[in-house]
């Protein structure tokens, strides 16, 4: 490919793509800020800095992935700004404090089967309820679908604790839905 | 065989699938053989099903309007920024480090500029002298940008329904090439720029499958001026009291003759 002219460089394609996954990034960014106006000026800004950094985006890979990250590092970035101070104490805090043992004896059982039939109104419900780190691990996994190593790159944290995130967010939505269910006789 | 612990760290991939054939028949054998081991699996495993079964309905919110028409002129908003850098920097040649060390210099200006026309809601152009370039730059970012966001490639109207949706919907009495097909054009539709509040139009065709904006700019007066562009030509010409620019990612003297075309018929 000739080397793109001047400022041509955000094809329309990219833009389009690129626009394609506001959605997802507005839903990320509401579970970050948890307040509207918040997440639709950190959506912006994202959109702003990516098309002004189109040109470090490697073509070939995931280009939703990369907009996360810029959402994410965003984010940290302004949570620095307000707390002028490191931002990575809470996460830090959550990981130590929030060590799950594992359940005894429970194979496969129907209370297993009825949490199936849990309605997407109490799922939500009960995952935004999970700690912030815990919340952003399951979602960006589960419902995005984003690879562990791309978790780990917008998180900034080692893929290990991605998986281990994702593990520990499981188990706590798995308690919390559990609970909720009423006890069969 | 694995033990419980250094199970910990596999269970998560495994249940994702992300495992090879070897790591998993290990953790079968385990699980098989561990019931704390394997109603873990089974409580991770229900809550990820439940997840992804989910997913859409957990998808529904999606961004509001503000936001959508914010973000989509953001890049209108980048590329205004680096026109109006660029509009500063004639006879420079181009070249990406060149580019970018300049830029580096220019963009405070370059933020500044833009700013005041993006803030200052300048867009109403007869208010504003600024240059033909500027101006084809911010068209042209709409025309891209308008196209991405519509896909509006696929549909077709008649030269007549687009007068008169003109006429009804903004008071604007045109007339478009009665025949478009003579200039290779296909006509796909019309609607209010979001620059200049609304108050320019915006019609669209499709020439040989590629998208061709013409801007209708009311009540301003420009001189005619073919101007290269984010990689694309803009005709600049005026009939009474208005402008027209048509904008096109193609050579020159194609664009030059469909902008004749299309003022011909205007006239």
């Amino acid at each position: 490919m000739p080397p793109a002219q001047g400022f041509n460089r955000v094809s329309a394609a990219f833009e389009a793509e690129a626009l394609a996954a506001l959605d997802s990034l507005y839903r990320a960014a509401l579970r970050l800020t948890r307040v509207p106006a918040d997440a639709e000026d950190l959506v912006q800004d994202t959109y702003l800095k990516a098309f002004r950094a189109a040109e470090s985006f490697e073509p070939g890979t995931n280009l939703k992935a990369w907009l996360f990250t810029i959402l994410h590092n965003t984010a940290r970035n302004r949570a620095r700004d307000r707390a002028r101070a490191p931002v990575s104490v809470d996460s830090e805090i959550v990981d130590q404090a929030s060590d799950i043992a594992p359940e005894s004896g429970q194979p496969e059982t129907p209370e297993t089967m009825l949490l199936r039939e849990t309605l997407a109104p109490e799922l939500q419900a009960a995952i935004d309820a999970l700690p912030d780190a815990f919340r952003q691990a399951v979602w960006l996994r589960d419902v995005e679908e984003f690879s562990y190593a791309e978790i780990a790159e917008m998180l900034s944290i080692p893929i290990g604790t991605v998986m281990s995130r994702i593990s520990r967010g499981r188990q706590m939505l798995f308690k919390r839905l559990h609970h909720l269910r009423p006890v069969n006789a | 065989m694995l033990d419980c612990h250094s199970l910990d760290p596999l269970v998560t991939p495994y249940i994702d699938g992300e495992l090879p054939g070897a790591d998993r028949r290990a953790i079968d054998d385990h699980l098989r053989a561990c019931p704390p081991c394997h109603s873990r699996v089974a409580a991770e495993r229900v809550v990820r099903d439940l997840i992804r079964a989910r997913c859409r309905q957990l998808q529904e919110m999606g961004a509001p309007e503000s936001l959508q028409r914010r973000c989509a002129s953001a890049l209108a908003r980048v590329t205004l920024e680096r026109a109006t850098a660029d509009s500063l920097s004639l006879g420079r040649p181009s070249g990406e480090r060149r580019w970018a060390s300049w830029r580096a210099r220019v963009t405070p200006y370059a933020l500044a500029a833009s700013l005041v026309l993006v803030v200052g809601g300048a867009f109403v152009y007869q208010a504003t002298d600024k240059s033909a370039r500027v101006m084809a730059a911010e068209l042209t970012a709409d025309h891209v940008k308008c196209l991405a966001l519509n896909r509006a490639l696929g549909t077709h109207q008649t030269t007549a329904a687009v007068e008169s949706s003109l006429a009804s919907g903004f008071g604007w009495h045109v007339h478009l090439p009665e025949n478009p097909a003579r200039a290779d054009l296909e006509l796909v539709g019309a609607r209010p720029c979001l620059y200049g509040e609304g108050k320019v139009a915006h019609i669209m065709y499709r020439h040989r499958g590629k998208p061709v904006s013409l801007f209708m700019l009311p009540n301003t007066a420009r001189a005619g001026e073919l101007v290269e562009v984010l990689g694309h030509e803009a005709a600049i010409w005026c009939v009474g009291n208005r402008t027209f620019v048509l904008v096109a990612r193609e050579p020159k003297q194609d664009v030059e003759r469909l902008a004749s075309f299309v003022q011909t018929a205007l006239r």
